[in-house]
């Protein structure tokens, strides 16, 4: 038990301590139940000094004008709540036929709402299954491709960077033509005004076109280039702005030997 | 006793004379606003209140000011009472104390000697009140008899640091100084004060 915090006991029962002192009593009597039973017996013995006092027979005039202010502080009460009692009735019977409605076109927005969920849920869930559909057709497509090579075509193999690690995707060309196609899956689609572009890299990146991912990272690009295909060294796609730059400029996501 | 009696009236079919009603009753309607319930606990005890202001300011038209207010702040804080935390007079007397003292410090009244705890420092000026009933004016001033005689328990500087602290509103380092005692002999004084006024008013079955 603190000491000096008990030493203020009595001190708090008569009510003169300092602000600072009241809470540090405060605080402690919070922990310390014993302290607080002590506390009550002090602050009943302090609480009967009044009692102790000789009574003075009060002027008149101090009940009558306590009496009169009352009086006042009543009228200017009732006068507060007697405008809404008159129009009590017309209120109440408003309001009634009011909530009966207002329940009764929450009963139906709640039922319409109901049907709304169920047609929503079911909606999602046969996109999902599509979607579903979608990846498992692209996943399908990107394993047989090596199969569905033409004679002379080859397949690269192409791995994200750091920037992106789970984007990867294969480059489908005949090197000795110009054309080629790619598909790239884990790329996350970007915000507007930003764009993937694909690049050839001999010496100096040629841009190869524009990507665009769909929601689940995957994209496919047709690109048709000025030199063959076998004339370039590694490809590569990086996040540009919009409508693509003429050199890369931002993040390399993939970025593999060819 | 008032208190037994009356709930023995509260618990007959006849509607109880407000007078006869606890403070605590009467508290709860005049939080609702009941005016003449306000008017009884005024009655009751606006003479202790006025004479426990004067004991502080020792300034009658003050104390009177004081008096009407007090009464003032119980019609407009009575919903604020809460009789699980004490009585209605611990409450109301407390709100009367607070504001004597707020004025004496204000005004740096100070028309009485720091009081020296000697004894009979007033004559009893109890002039019945034909307002109040019977039963409640004889209880009042049983009460006033037995804290009056509590208080003679006490050794004379034991009486003056609670007269200083309660009457006054002084701080223990206030009271130090003008004793001229070390803080630990105030501390020592208050607390001894308080517990020997607790055992003498429990010898005498006080019920206040």
């Amino acid at each position: 038990m603190d000491n000096h915090i008990e030493e203020l006991l009595p001190f708090y029962a008569l009510d003169v301590l300092t602000e600072e002192e009241r809470e540090l009593v405060e605080a402690y009597l919070a922990k310390h139940p014993e302290a607080r039973a002590q506390l009550d017996e002090l602050s009943r013995a302090a609480s009967t000094l009044a009692q102790g006092v000789s009574p003075v027979e009060p002027s008149p005039q101090t009940k009558n004008a306590l009496m009169a202010r009352i009086g006042a502080d009543q009228r200017r009460q009732s006068s507060v709540t007697k405008e809404p009692s008159r129009r009590v009735n017309r209120f109440e019977s408003f309001f009634r036929t009011f909530s009966l409605a207002a329940a009764a076109v929450a009963i139906i927005w709640v039922i319409v709402l109901n049907f709304q969920v169920v047609r929503l849920r079911n909606e999602i869930a046969s996109l999902n299954s599509s979607l579903a559909a979608q990846s498992t057709s692209l996943n399908q497509i990107i394993e047989k491709l090596p199969q569905a090579n033409p004679s002379g075509a080859i397949t690269v193999a192409l791995k994200g960077t750091q920037a992106e690690p789970n984007a990867q995707g294969q480059l489908i060309a005949d090197p000795a033509s110009q054309s080629a196609v790619l598909v790239v899956t884990g790329l996350p689609p970007l915000e507007t005004g930003r764009t993937y572009q694909v690049w050839l890299i001999a010496g100096a990146p040629v841009s190869a076109g524009l990507l665009t991912v769909d929601a689940n990272g995957q994209g496919v690009l047709i690109i048709t280039s000025t030199e063959s295909i076998g004339s370039f060294k590694s490809l590569g796609i990086s996040v540009e702005p919009a409508g693509g730059s003429p050199q890369p400029t931002g993040d390399i996501v993939v970025l593999s030997d060819l | 006793m008032r208190i037994k009696s009356e709930s023995n009236l509260l618990r007959s079919n006849d509607q109880p004379s407000s007078s006869r009603l606890s403070d605590e009753v009467l508290a709860s309607r005049a939080a609702r606003g009941d005016s003449a319930a306000l008017e009884t606990l005024y009655d009751r005890h606006a003479s202790t209140v006025l004479g426990l202001a004067l004991k502080i300011i020792a300034d009658r038209a003050a104390a009177e000011d004081i008096l009407q207010e007090t009464f003032w702040r119980v019609w407009k804080s009575a919903d604020t009472f809460q009789p699980q935390r004490g009585s209605f007079t611990s409450w109301l007397f407390r709100i009367a104390r607070n504001l004597a003292i707020d004025m004496y410090r204000r005004h740096s009244v100070r028309p009485q000697a720091v009081p020296n705890g000697e004894a009979g420092e007033s004559v009893l000026d109890q002039t019945p009140d034909p307002d109040m009933d019977v039963a409640n004016q004889a209880q009042a001033a049983m009460e006033n008899k037995q804290v009056r005689t509590a208080m003679m328990s006490l050794s004379g500087v034991q009486r003056q640091v609670i007269e200083m602290a309660y009457f006054h509103g002084m701080t223990r380092q206030e009271i130090a100084e003008a004793t001229g005692e070390a803080l630990g002999t105030i501390h020592t004084r208050a607390r001894l004060a308080l517990q020997k006024l607790r055992e003498e008013l429990e010898r005498q079955k006080f019920e206040g």
